[in-house]
């Protein structure tokens, strides 16, 4: 192999390694930001979890289910980008038209609460929120509960 | 004729050993509420420097703003109850007025923030990211971090 072949393949492997590294950096980004979301809808529905079971005060009840409603409507676009790793199982993109119909019936389902609660009380829309918010559902088929 | 006072004894026994459970019970729902409030900022606090750092597309800067004032707008609430535990200081209680001052002041500045976003976007509202989210500032009196 010639020296200038060589140094080709010298370039031609850190090229590589360059590219391969930025890809990565930008997965890890788009796996934390989408993180991010759904540890907001996480945390938010542990805090309506804990005045449905009446352990603390209902006082912002509408509060977290307008941070629910909001951070529903932006998961869809965080998932977009076809990167796997999270809690993420590959079968999201596999099936992305179910996935992705999932999580606008969410979205959906979410304002619907806000809206109930706004107009009828939030007690009211509390007395539906295994309907709004069908978390387990979609986590049983797309989330991998190992990775955590 | 004595009977009864062992039977009574007995029931103040057990209700002074049911009273320190509960009380403990009601506490860690206490400390774990405020915690999903701190912890929902913390994440979108977190999206947001994402979307500043250019590593995410700016489309729903307005959004994370918006939930940011939301959450900020209940931690109030969520630390009256004068619980210590979890990662907050006691000196927080101690000096609850200005603790809760700080809390209206970021409550103020992050209303101020989602609606900058909602109105001019990310370029309108990014020049006040950094005067809204004072965090460190409280936290370093106020939180004890345990990792």
């Amino acid at each position: 192999m010639s020296p200038v072949t060589r140094m080709y393949g010298v370039v031609a492997m850190v090229t590589a390694l360059i590219a391969s590294n930025a890809i990565a950096a930008d997965d890890k980004e788009i796996i934390d930001y989408r993180e991010h979301i759904m540890k907001t809808l996480n945390e938010q529905s542990a805090a309506l979890g804990m005045m449905l079971s009446m352990a603390v005060p209902d006082d912002n009840a509408i509060a977290h289910m307008e941070a629910i409603a909001l951070a529903a409507k932006m998961a869809p676009k965080a998932f977009e980008p076809k990167v796997q790793g999270g809690q993420s199982k590959p079968e999201v993109w596999t099936n992305w038209d179910d996935f992705s119909k999932r999580m606008d019936d969410f979205a959906k389902k979410t304002d619907e609460m806000v809206r109930v609660a706004k107009t009828k009380g939030a007690a009211t829309a509390m007395g539906n929120i295994i309907e709004y918010l069908p978390c387990k559902s979609c986590h049983d088929v797309y989330r991998d509960e190992s990775k955590k | 004729m004595t009977r009864p006072r062992p039977r009574l004894s007995g029931l103040v026994l057990a209700l002074v050993l049911m009273s320190p459970v509960s009380s403990r019970a009601d506490d860690q729902d206490v400390i774990d509420y405020r915690q999903h409030i701190m912890k929902t900022m913390n994440e979108e606090a977190a999206a947001i420097a994402q979307i500043l750092q250019q590593k995410i597309p700016a489309a729903d800067f307005a959004t994370h703003a918006e939930i940011l004032a939301i959450t900020a707008a209940t931690a109030k609430k969520a630390f009256e109850p004068k619980v210590p535990g979890g990662e907050a200081k006691p000196v927080l209680w101690a000096n609850w007025k200005d603790f809760s001052k700080r809390l209206d002041d970021l409550t103020a500045a992050t209303a101020d923030l989602a609606r900058k976003a909602k109105e001019g976007g990310m370029a309108a509202a990014a020049p006040r990211v950094q005067s809204a989210l004072t965090c460190d500032s409280c936290h370093d009196i106020y939180r004890e971090k345990k990792d």
